[in-house]
C-alpha cells in the first residue's frame, strides 16, 4: 500500500470520529463538515510531511483543529446573548449528562485535551503533537480541566 | 466513574450528517487535484526554464515523467541553460531541508563564477543552519530544558530558486535561503546575466545614463502612493533610515516583460509587515 492509499483508508474510516470532535470544537454542523473537508483536502495535499505514516492519527488531528481554529477565526464577531438565554441547537444536544455538558464549558484550551485523551484516547504525547503544544504544558491543562471537572480519577489512566 | 462513561456515550452519539461521507470524498478528490497542479506547476516551471535554453539531458537524474514532460516541449538554441542542480527534501538531524540549487550551463568563465558563487552560498547557509540549530539546542538544555520539552522539534531550512525572465542570451533568476524555527531569517541573492557578453547586467543596462534618477523618481512616486492622506504609511522616513537612493549594490530582477524591479530586503527601508519590498520601475 502507497501512503496516499495508508492516508486514504485512515479518512475514510475515521470520518464520524473527525466529524465529532470539529463538531465539539465548532458545535455547528455546517461548519464542522466545512473543517473536516477542508482538513481532509489539506492532508491529501500535503501528504508528503507525514513523514511516519504510524503517526498518521497525530498528524491529522493537528491539520484538523488547524482547520477548525481558522473557522472560529473566520466568525463574524457578535454581541453575546445575555445570561440565561438559551441558544437553539440545529443538532439536538447530546443525550445523558451533565459532565458532557461541563467539558463543553471548559476553556477551549483545556477542553480540547481532555476530549483528545478520553474520547479519542489520544496518548499525551498524541496529544501534544496533534496540538502543538510541549507535553507538560498538555499535563498541566489536562490536570487542571480533570480539577475543574472534580472527577474522581479511580480507574482512569493517564499516561 | 460511570458519569464519565456517560460524558464519553454523549459525545460518541453526536448525530453524523448523512453528507459527511461525500464531503471526506470531495475533500480526497480536490486534495490530490491539488497535489497534482503544484507538482505540475513545479514541473512546468523548470520545463519553461530549460526549453528555452536548449535543454541537454546527459548527466541529469531526472524521474520519468519529468523527462517526458521536457521532452515533450521544443528545444530552442540558446548559449545557456539553468538547471536544478541538486533537489533533494530530506530530515536529518532534527533539520528538515528542502534544497534546490541551480547551475547555470554555458561555455566560459561567467558561468563557472556564478556556480561558484551559489555554491559558497549554499555551504555558508546550511553550515549556518546547523551552526544556529546546535546553538539553539544547546541554550535549550542550558537553561534546563527536559528532552520531553524539546519532544520532536524541528527547524526548516529551505533553498530555492526562481527565474523571473529570460531572453536567449539573458537570464534574471533569485537564489533564496531561509530558515525557520522560533526565529526565521531570510535571504535573497538576484542574478541578472548576459552571457552573449559573459557579465553581470546592472541597472544601467537597462535604464541607461541616467539610471539613478530614473529609479530614484519612480519608487519616490510609488512610496507616496502608498502613503494614506494622513500620512501614515509603513516607509520609514529618508532622514529615519528610509529610502534615500538606488546604487550599483541596489538589488534588482528583470520580469518576463523587459521590466525592472528594484528590490529593498525586509525592514531595510520599510517597517517588517511591507516584506520585501519590490518597485516596478518603468523605463523613461
Amino acid at each position: 500500500m502507497t501512503k496516499e492509499e495508508i492516508l486514504i483508508q485512515y479518512l475514510v474510516e475515521n470520518q464520524a470520529r473527525f466529524y465529532r470532535l470539529a463538531y465539539s470544537v465548532l458545535k455547528d454542523r455546517d461548519e464542522a463538515l466545512d473543517a473536516v473537508q477542508t482538513a481532509v483536502c489539506h492532508a491529501l495535499e500535503r501528504q508528503s510531511s507525514l513523514r511516519n505514516p504510524e503517526a498518521v492519527r497525530s498528524w491529522f488531528y493537528r491539520i484538523l483543529l488547524n482547520a477548525c481554529t481558522d473557522a472560529l477565526r473566520q466568525r463574524p464577531r457578535t454581541v453575546p446573548f445575555p445570561e440565561g438565554f438559551d441558544l437553539p441547537h440545529e443538532d439536538p444536544e447530546p443525550a445523558g449528562g451533565s459532565l458532557a455538558r461541563q467539558v463543553d464549558a471548559l476553556p477551549p484550551k483545556m477542553g480540547i485535551i481532555i476530549k483528545l485523551r478520553f474520547y479519542e484516547e489520544l496518548s499525551l504525547k498524541e496529544i501534544s503533537q496533534a496540538t502543538g503544544q510541549n507535553l507538560n504544558t498538555v499535563k498541566s491543562r489536562l490536570y487542571a480541566g480533570l480539577k475543574k471537572l472534580r472527577i474522581a480519577m479511580e480507574g482512569a489512566e493517564i499516561s | 466513574m460511570n458519569e464519565f462513561e456517560n460524558a464519553k456515550n454523549a459525545y460518541g452519539s453526536t448525530p453524523i450528517p448523512p453528507e459527511l461521507a461525500g464531503r471526506v470524498q470531495e475533500g480526497i478528490r480536490a486534495g490530490k487535484d491539488r497535489r497534482r497542479n503544484r507538482r505540475a506547476m513545479a514541473v512546468r516551471r523548470w520545463a519553461a526554464a530549460a526549453a528555452c535554453f536548449g535543454l541537454v539531458l546527459a548527466g541529469l537524474n531526472l524521474s520519468p515523467t519529468l523527462a517526458n514532460a521536457v521532452s515533450s516541449v521544443p528545444v530552442l538554441g540558446g548559449l545557456f541553460q539553468v538547471l536544478t542542480f541538486v533537489d533533494y527534501d530530506k530530515s536529518e538531524g532534527g533539520i528538515d531541508y528542502d534544497v534546490s540549487v541551480p547551475e547555470v550551463d554555458a561555455a566560459g568563465s561567467l558561468a563557472e563564477k556564478v556556480n561558484a558563487a551559489i555554491q559558497e552560498k549554499v555551504d555558508q547557509h546550511l553550515a549556518k543552519a546547523e551552526q544556529d540549530w546546535a546553538d539553539y539546542r544547546e541554550a535549550f538544555f542550558a537553561t534546563g530544558g527536559t528532552e520531553e520539552e524539546w519532544g520532536g522539534r524541528e527547524m526548516n531550512v529551505m533553498i530555492d530558486y526562481e527565474i523571473k525572465g529570460q531572453t536567449d542570451h539573458w537570464v534574471s533568476f533569485i537564489v533564496t535561503f531561509a530558515e525557520g524555527w522560533v526565529a526565521s531569517y531570510e535571504e535573497r541573492n538576484y542574478y541578472n546575466l548576459d552571457f552573449a557578453e559573459g557579465r553581470s547586467l546592472t541597472l544601467r543596462d537597462f535604464l541607461g545614463e541616467d539610471w539613478v534618477n530614473t529609479c530614484n523618481a519612480s519608487i519616490r512616486k510609488q512610496i507616496d502612493a502608498r502613503t494614506d492622506a494622513g500620512g501614515s504609511t509603513l516607509f520609514f522616513a529618508p532622514d529615519e533610515g528610509g529610502f534615500t537612493t538606488v546604487d550599483e549594490s541596489t538589488n534588482f530582477y528583470v520580469r518576463e516583460d523587459g521590466i525592472v524591479v528594484v528590490c529593498f530586503p525586509k525592514y531595510s527601508i520599510a517597517a517588517g509587515a511591507a516584506g520585501n519590498v519590490e518597485f516596478a520601475i518603468e523605463a523613461p
